[in-house]
């Protein structure tokens, strides 16, 4: 671990066992799919078999009156939505573009759209109830390639879309295209007519998926008051119920969400699927109804990321990244909202460069609207960014790695935005990674070789509440909203001893419903370490400040000779006056009541992540497999607050990068069905596809945040793709700008049979 | 002064401007000015009343969300940009 400018601590930087551990490892852990509920029945959804089509009837009398069907759903019985754009949760969405996609409406715009649903006393009479129902569908022409999509004569999927420009400007005609952005500075004509060497690629990424273990899944009871509770695996239960409360036109205190354990979700469960269904399934049948998805449903019908189509040029003089020049397609999905526009913002975010011109294009295609997945946009756009850097570095004879700490930014660098860095430390990262002994180690032996790559995360902020209540045992109660899926109990426990100076075992963390705590935005944009460490932290001092009023009572003395240290107070002129924690919280009911603390922020300051991985592989030019040999990772990571948690974070990025790199895609046929839509052919790395992960943590503090945190969970994925591409073209001499490297894109390349 | 800095794509509002500055004690006051200069900004920037969900407003560096009756100090570096989701 390298660390820099960093104070001492006493928790922070421990690793003690995880307050949900016990519970996991024993079966007891409660997930959405564990819920039991007294008169309970069960949802199915019907989906589309059609990738396009619009919709001329739904029938479902017979499924409706089918033995042991107790409601029937489709759109309308949906409240109308309005098309107007809302900020729910992390992200803007349109009101009506977010109620189609939950059940379709007029069209199915790819196979797998929710259709209709039906809930019945067990799951198999509602799954024979799905074949009962009629739906006549008039077949369209579906498109499911961003550059196709893009073409003029392109079918439609909406006949009233235009190409948004910033702020709402339109095209003059109908587009696929749903927007887009621009940046733009300096002379990019100049610097290439000027340049050492120019670099120009074309790169493709196909649409992959998260992968998370847990299918979606939520159960829903409607109360005859007219309240209605869901328990639902989800990364943000507020933003759960604020969807919720405008799609089904509900006040939003008449509805509670509860968050049960999470079986991942890496931005894939931000958006909801089957809340609003399963609770006008239980509205209309008077039961609680459960539903949850199967795997296929997970590929089919819930969001993955975009594929893309980049094309990038690049220029170089003297060692100097003197232009970039690209244009981003993303595949939104269904409806418009892909990761372009932080594809577009991240993929120069680790350089200082002047002259620049990105285009982003978000595109519609017929497929699952997509979702946010780990750094959303950034990894595809470093894999273009990052490939043509190391032949740009290989044309100037410079180290890749001293080709970008030379180009590197640092504070006060502008972003292709205009805004500038604070304090990053990617300079800082470049250099560990030179200094690893993994970079300083030979890498021989034919078909093998070595690639590096930088990526670059915004990280947020965002809102979060807490409160502390301290026990007259001297234990304490953190309640929190934010859903803990990589750590963050025990990350703000750690925070809450720290402030407190009291033992990370005196504390309880626990996540609690939208009813039970103040709102908490979602857990994403890594931000919950950081954000509501941040309400912790004034929740301690909240706590703080009510303990040193208590033993103004119990010593005898003014607040102001007092003073909270290490987990007491004691008089400031005579030390040898003092009282521990434990002893002040066991006389709270004789010096003024329960003592509580509360935090809420808008946190500020949240500080930027970089990550540099260096990998060795071997490519078998018969097989085309590519072993990975050795990975190391190097990540700013502020401080890390529990180091393992951080590691475990850094290594499932990686490990994600590397599936993305050379095995994951939606393989669709020509009639836009997914052909691998199951864990068995949808192929994710598993533990014989890679080495231990190895992990440098450098600590650049965050000068935002009272202990220094960055958030960590989303950079480690952005640079495994082009990472894995620039070793396997050391290893091959061939360049593969084509994702994933699939061991027939290898033998096709290396044996020209393409 | 506000120090603004103009996106590429509403440039061509403000006569190619790249960066402008301009008198403002919040920022609606620094949209409804900088709006003088660059007929049709505000409303490519303001809906109801608000910053449009699909903008965002960087401070200083930062990236915030701000009502428009948001102070600026004389000084302020202002810049618009796209919302940004994480996963």
């Amino acid at each position: 671990m390298t660390t820099i400018e960093k104070p001492t601590y006493t928790i922070i930087g421990t690793r003690p066992i995880r307050p949900d551990g016990v519970e996991k490892v024993t079966g007891k852990a409660q997930y959405g799919a564990d819920i039991r509920l007294p008169g309970m029945i069960f949802g199915r959804v019907l989906r589309s078999p059609h990738a396009h089509a619009r919709i001329r009837s739904i029938d479902t009398s017979a499924a409706e009156s089918f033995p042991g069907v107790l409601a029937v759903l489709t759109h309308a019985d949906f409240p109308v939505a309005a098309d107007r754009v809302e900020e729910l949760g992390e992200t803007a969405v349109n009101l009506k573009e977010l109620s189609e996609n939950i059940l379709a409406a007029g069209k199915a715009l790819y196979r797998g759209h929710a259709i209709a649903a039906v809930a019945a006393a067990n799951p198999h009479v509602a799954e024979e109830a799905l074949k009962l129902i009629k739906v006549d569908y008039e077949l369209l022409p579906p498109v499911t390639d961003v550059r196709d999509a893009m073409r003029e004569d392109a079918p439609l999927l909406n006949e009233n879309r235009y190409t948004k420009e910033l702020g709402g400007a339109k095209s003059d005609k109908p587009s696929n295209i749903a927007s887009h952005v621009q940046f733009q500075s300096g002379d990019i004509a100049a610097a290439f007519a000027d340049a050492d060497h120019v670099v120009e690629r074309e790169f493709t990424t196909k649409m992959v998926h998260q992968g998370y273990i847990e299918p979606q899944n939520s159960t829903a009871s409607w109360n005859s008051d007219g309240t209605l509770v869901i328990w639902t695996s989800t990364q943000g239960a507020f933003s759960v119920r604020a969807q919720l409360s405008e799609i089904l036109k509900m006040p939003v205190a008449r509805i509670k969400v509860v968050p049960m354990e999470i079986g991942g979700g890496f931005g894939g469960k931000l958006p909801i699927y089957l809340d609003p269904v399963a609770a006008l399934l239980s509205k209309k049948s008077g039961h609680p109804v459960k539903v949850v998805m199967n795997r296929t449903e997970v590929f089919e019908g819930t969001g993955p990321t975009s594929g893309t189509y980049i094309k990038l040029k690049a220029a170089e003089k003297g060692g100097k990244l003197t232009a970039i020049e690209a244009t981003l397609a993303y595949e939104a999905g269904a409806y418009p909202g892909s990761s372009v526009g932080a594809g577009a913002m991240c993929m120069l975010s680790p350089y200082n460069i002047e002259n620049f011109k990105i285009d982003g294009y978000d595109v519609v295609v017929n497929k699952p609207k997509t979702a946010a997945y780990r750094a959303p946009g950034a990894p595809a756009s470093a894999f273009a960014t990052e490939s043509v850097l190391d032949e740009l570095a290989k044309a100037a004879k410079i180290d890749p790695l001293q080709f970008r700490l030379q180009n590197s930014a640092h504070e006060g660098t502008r972003m292709v935005t205009g805004v500038p860095f604070p304090r990053i430390g990617h300079e800082e990262v470049v250099e560990a990674a030179l200094n690893s002994a993994h970079y300083r180690s030979p890498i021989e032996g034919p078909y093998r070789g070595r690639g590096v790559a930088s990526g670059f995360w915004f990280n947020a902020g965002m809102q979060s509440s807490v409160v502390v209540s301290v026990n007259t045992d001297g234990t304490v109660n953190l309640t929190e909203g934010s859903t803990d899926i990589g750590g963050t109990r025990a990350s703000l426990a750690m925070q809450l001893g720290e402030t407190l100076g009291i033992p990370y075992d005196t504390i309880k963390p626990t996540v609690v419903d939208t009813d039970s705590i103040g709102h908490n935005d979602v857990t994403g944009g890594s931000r919950t370490t950081f954000a509501s460490g941040m309400a912790v932290y004034e929740a301690g001092m909240d706590v703080q400040r009510e303990m040193l009023k208590r033993a103004s009572k119990l010593l005898n003395a003014p607040e102001t000779d007092l003073v909270y240290e290490h987990g007491g107070v004691h008089v400031v002129s005579d030390p040898a006056k003092k009282m521990s924690f434990k002893e002040i919280a066991a006389q709270s009911a004789r010096t003024g009541g329960p003592i509580n603390g509360k935090g809420s922020v808008l946190a500020r300051g949240a500080g930027a992540a970089y990550g540099t991985h260096i990998v060795d592989v071997e490519v078998d030019p018969d097989t085309g497999k590519v072993t990975i040999l050795r990975y190391t990772a190097v990540q700013d990571v502020g401080t890390a607050i529990h180091p393992a948690y951080v590691e475990g974070q850094i290594q499932g990025g990686a490990v994600q990068g590397i599936g993305w790199a050379l095995n994951e895609e939606y393989y669709y046929d020509d009639t836009g069905r997914m052909a691998n839509s199951s864990f068995l052919d949808y192929r994710m790395p598993t533990t014989l596809d890679v080495p231990l992960i190895d992990t440098i943590l450098v600590e650049v503090p965050n000068p935002g945040h009272p202990y220094g945190v960055r958030g960590v969970g989303e950079v480690p994925i952005v640079p495994p793709l082009a990472a894995v591409a620039n070793a396997i073209a050391d290893a091959t001499g061939h360049r593969f700008t084509d994702l994933p490297i699939s061991p027939r894109r290898v033998v096709e390349e290396l044996h020209g049979l393409g | 002064m506000v120090s603004v800095w103009v996106p590429a794509l509403l440039r061509s509002l403000c006569g190619g401007a790249a960066r402008l500055e301009v008198e403002g004690g919040t920022l609606g006051d620094v949209l409804r000015a900088l709006d003088l200069r660059c007929p049709g900004l505000y409303d490519r920037v303001v809906e109801g009343g608000r910053v449009r969900p699909e903008l965002a407003v960087a401070i200083n560096g930062e990236v915030l969300s701000l009502a428009l009756h948001e102070p600026l100090a004389p000084g302020t570096e202002l810049t618009l940009v796209p919302a940004i989701g994480g996963g």
